[in-house]
């Protein structure tokens, strides 16, 4: 086990150096870099800047210098721990980064266990009432969960909101506690707004991961461990809970790995759609914009989390499931 | 309100040089004491923290005229903004300039300034400072600060590798600048320089730039003239930046540094980077109005972020906005129209400020296809699809009604018009002429789709690149590809991204495409869509090569036509005549424009770019009509420090 996991650990910054060619590459890719897509936005709000400021500013940034260099210079600094200067922000990208963490953490958590606290009792009541009236209603709603884009969700929630309640629903605070130094009051305004983005980040892994325990558990309840268990006079909801329910959690166990990734990327379209101040935004707007260290530095550290996150999962099933054992 | 305005115009260059003596102390400026300023001030002078503010205001303060009538103080201005790279509403809103635009265009004002004098031959500039105005933290602005940005930052080889238009001689070099006393500063070109004051009213740091006068004091601890490199580079690692030059942009920006002082009627306490960027009012802000009460009425302005136009739009619907037209769609006005009646907000229309809301531009240099090339040239072919454009339908079914069909020049109240039938050239939808003239083109002959053939035997196929910039231009595009495919012109729209069709257009790859023409006012000054001599990678242009040829001296590229070459002649000519020069310059410039169709113009003077305005029903002194265009830094131009609230 231990070998396995330093094995792992070891590939890590050779896969990271992979990735980091791979994603400088693809942000690369599109024709123009950072002055062209500023030039662009400058002209679509009706100003325009002189061919000289911008040579200037192309040889300040050194977007000048071919692919390689660049790459080289950019792999160079985050060896010293520079994630370098977003050329959209003029601010460092770690700064960036670091402020946006907190908030984008913070809904991510809500969704999570938002999601984890509907999806499990849920799923456990599905199995266990199965083809029960509140089964089907539970499906009907699962269905409609996944079909839904949330970003879709959230437009709909934004409209109705609007047309009948008369409010916008933009944001995380109101406007009186946006840059407010925190207090009690704000933490308050934040839980007044948050809850609305954590149920629309939050719902189709709800139904997704409900549809999954309700199967799982379908699957245990019928075993003959289940069937003895009852026959030993067993009482019925510490049957459940204490053996198949634990065997059920297996594979949503695997995939917790992956909210790794997801707490930190903050769900790019419905934060950009709700206006959500998060890291989602700001690495829509850089990809745009051809910010590219920021866009950079933004996508390796996802990588990271992935990379570990499967690793965690895996570590975690070890621990749950005394089944699996590491082949070394 | 036209011939008003018309006779506005005329009379501004008359003006100009009485500026000086126009602007001469206001009636509540001699009795000192008799000022007034907003509650917060007043506390804040009680309790010793500020001067009062008869030593705050300089001996002769702008004595800003009110729109409707004189306001009250307070009140918190909420606007919206997409991030950095939207700077430029911060630069719209505060319009921190020595000289600015009059709300209706047409007369160019000191602010910071008390005014402008030249020499008869337009060669020496005198500009006179306020005497005692002061930056946002207290200190004296003088003609040192001035000085200091010419020698330190504009004769900076790092900081300004080349000489800006503006200030540059025939030869190229800088003009001089020089102190003359504490609050005078005399500029010598050795040109006649007669658009001096149109460039000065814009030099106010857009783009996020420098501006014309920098705080001296505050900016010398980051310019190695005066701090030890060692010290700087140490600085500037720390923040990421690799060079003192960045160190110093970045601290000289108001929008990036809220420790900056300023001369603006608001001042930044965040930056444009946060969340919510906020200004706050300058205590020591030059400005009155005539009742002697120091601007501006509003406490803050805030700037909220939205990471997506739409988003914002929706909050505009909503009511979140005081006062707001940047990034609001034309698209939503029936729908703030409809919410109007709840009495939140009005909603203004400031239609565009001449030229075209979307034109075709043609590329004229077009290679890849050298005999379709040939005909994109050819000013018959030109014609004649602008004769199979039906405007009426684009202007009902994008435009929303709004404006009228028009080639790209000036508006009518504006000197530079070149007269109604040049502006409405071309522009009457004669699909059997089109067809004639294709006809007559060689153009006769016709495949089994009743596609037109070129000479070549090809099918003739005209690609319309469109830029999404403004909502409407992707449905322009497919009307006129529809109305040129009535005619047997196999027309295609292709819809790219910003930055991608901008590259192809500097990459000469474009046939032809849908932008807007919103330099008309300004032809001389700026980057102006109008002289081939603007890079293509920055502004809408009709010739790639064009701008090769005069930039590698005639090496490399195509040489421009003769109504080009006369088109650039007219512009050099411009920048060294009087007024009345200009106007007959210009006038002629349109002419060509016009007769040439070099880009078709389908419909102008709606409020498409920046023209629909939120603002809150208790927001007064917003003027209902206004010249509107980026050079006016509109809505700066309304003179925004008289806005106020009422409760």
């Amino acid at each position: 086990m231990t070998r396995y996991i330093v094995q792992r650990l070891l590939l890590l910054p050779f896969l990271l150096l992979v990735y980091s060619f791979v994603i400088f590459a693809i942000i690369h890719a599109p024709p123009g870099d950072f002055l062209t897509s500023y030039v662009a936005t400058l002209s679509a709000t009706g100003t325009s800047i002189t061919a000289d400021q911008i040579n200037a500013l192309r040889h300040e940034y050194g977007l000048d210098q071919p692919f390689i260099i660049q790459y080289f210079y950019w792999v160079r600094d985050m060896l010293h721990g520079d994630f370098g200067l977003s050329l959209e922000y003029q601010r460092p990208n770690a700064d960036l980064i670091r402020e946006q963490l907190g908030m984008t953490v913070t809904l991510a958590a809500f969704a999570f266990v938002l999601t984890w606290l509907i999806a499990v009792p849920v799923g456990i009541y599905s199995a266990t009432h199965q083809r029960s009236v509140l089964d089907h209603v539970f499906t009907v709603i699962n269905y409609v969960g996944v079909a839904t884009p949330n970003f879709m969700l959230a437009l709909i929630l934004m409209w109705i909101a609007f047309a009948y309640f008369g409010i916008s629903i933009t944001g995380l605070f109101s406007p009186a506690y946006a840059d407010a130094p925190w207090s009690i009051a704000r933490v308050v305004d934040l839980l007044e707004h948050i809850w609305l983005p954590a149920v629309v980040l939050g719902i189709a892994g709800t139904a997704r991961l409900t549809r999954i325990m309700r199967a799982n558990l379908l699957d245990e309840l019928n075993k003959p461990y289940v069937v003895t268990a009852r026959a030993k006079g067993m009482r019925e909801w510490r049957l459940v809970l204490r053996y198949p329910v634990r065997l059920a959690l297996n594979p949503l166990v695997s995939t917790i790995g992956w909210y790794l990734p997801q707490l930190f990327s903050g769900s790019l379209i419905v934060a950009t759609v709700m206006n959500l101040p998060n890291i989602g935004p700001l690495l829509l707007r850089a990809l745009v914009n051809q910010d590219m260290y920021l866009a950079g530095g933004i996508l390796l550290i996802y990588s990271f989390l992935t990379i570990v996150g499967t690793l965690l999962s895996d570590i975690a099933l070890v621990m749950m499931d005394p089944r699996i054992r590491m082949e070394t | 309100m036209l011939t008003k305005r018309a006779l506005a115009l005329s009379a501004c260059w008359l003006l100009t040089l009485a500026q000086f003596a126009l602007a001469q102390p206001g009636p509540a400026a001699a009795q000192g004491s008799k000022y007034h300023e907003a509650p917060a001030l007043a506390d804040e002078v009680k309790a010793g923290k500020l001067p009062p503010v008869e030593q705050r205001l300089p001996e002769q303060p702008l004595v800003v005229p009110v729109t409707e009538k004189i306001g009250q103080y307070g009140g918190v201005w909420r606007r919206a903004f997409l991030g950095p790279a939207d700077a430029n509403n911060y630069v719209r809103v505060v319009y921190d300039g020595l000289f600015r635009f009059s709300p209706n265009g047409a007369d160019i004002e000191p602010k910071l300034a008390l005014g402008a004098t030249s020499s008869p031959d337009f060669k020496v500039w005198t500009i006179l400072l306020r005497k005692g105005s002061r930056w946002s933290d207290g200190a004296p602005f003088t003609a040192d600060d001035i000085v200091f940005w010419y020698k330190d930052v504009l004769l900076n080889k790092d900081l300004t590798p080349s000489v800006p238009t503006w200030i540059r001689n025939a030869d190229g070099t800088a003009a001089k600048v020089e102190k003359v006393d504490d609050t005078t500063v005399r500029f010598t070109y050795d040109r006649p320089a007669t658009l001096f004051l149109q460039e000065i009213a814009n030099q106010d740091g857009p783009d996020q730039s420098y501006a014309m006068f920098l705080p001296a004091h505050y900016l010398k601890q980051f310019h190695p003239a005066y701090t030890p490199m060692a010290d700087l580079d140490r600085q500037a690692q720390a923040v990421s930046f690799k060079s003192w030059t960045q160190l110093f942009a970045a601290k000289a920006t108001p929008t990036s540094n809220p420790d900056r002082p300023t001369m603006a009627a608001w001042m930044p306490v965040t930056r444009v980077s946060d969340p919510v960027f906020t200004l706050r009012r300058n205590p020591y802000y030059i400005g009155v109005d005539s009742a002697g009460n120091q601007l501006p009425y509003i406490d803050e302005v805030r700037f909220t972020y939205f990471a997506d136009q739409q988003a914002l739009n929706l909050a505009a619907i909503a009511g979140d906005f005081d006062m707001q037209a940047r990034h609001i769609q034309m698209t939503n006005y029936p729908v703030l129209k409809d919410q109007e009646k709840n009495g939140k907000y009005r909603v203004l229309i400031w239609p565009t400020f001449g030229g075209s809301d979307a034109v075709v531009a043609f590329n004229l240099t077009y290679m890849a296809d050298p005999v379709l090339g040939k005909l994109l040239a050819t000013k018959e072919f030109r014609i004649a699809l602008s004769y199979a454009i039906n405007r009426d339908e684009i202007k009902e079914s994008v435009f929303l009604g709004l404006g009228e069909a028009r080639q790209a020049v000036p508006a009518p109240w504006h000197p530079y018009f070149p007269g109604k039938e040049w502006a409405q050239k071309y522009t009457e939808f004669k699909p059997d002429e089109a067809n004639k003239m294709l006809d007559a083109l060689g153009l006769d002959k016709r495949n089994a789709q009743g596609v037109r053939l070129m000479a070549n035997g090809q099918p003739l196929t005209v690609e319309i690149n469109v830029v999404p910039a403004f909502g409407a231009w992707p449905d322009v595009g497919q009307l006129v590809a529809r109305d040129w495919q009535a005619v047997g012109v196999n027309a295609v729209v292709q819809i790219r991204e910003r930055a991608l069709g901008f590259s192809m257009r500097a990459s000469n790859q474009l046939q032809t495409e849908v932008w807007n023409e919103d330099t008309t006012a300004f032809p001389f000054t700026g980057g102006s869509k109008l002289d081939p001599r603007n890079a293509p990678g920055q502004t809408l242009t009709l010739g790639p090569l064009f701008y090769k040829w005069l930039t590698t001296n005639g090496k490399e590229g195509v040489e421009p036509t003769e109504p080009l070459k006369r088109i650039m002649q007219l512009i050099d000519t411009a920048r060294s005549v009087g007024h009345d020069g200009q106007v007959a310059a210009a006038q002629e410039l349109f002419r060509i424009w016009a007769d040439n169709v070099f880009e078709i113009g389908t419909v102008g003077l709606t409020p498409m770019v920046q023209g629909v305005v939120v603002v809150n029903t208790k927001m007064h002194n917003v003027p209902t009509t206004i010249g509107n265009d980026w050079p006016l830094r509109t809505p700066g131009n309304a003179r925004t420090e008289q806005f106020f609230f009422t409760q």
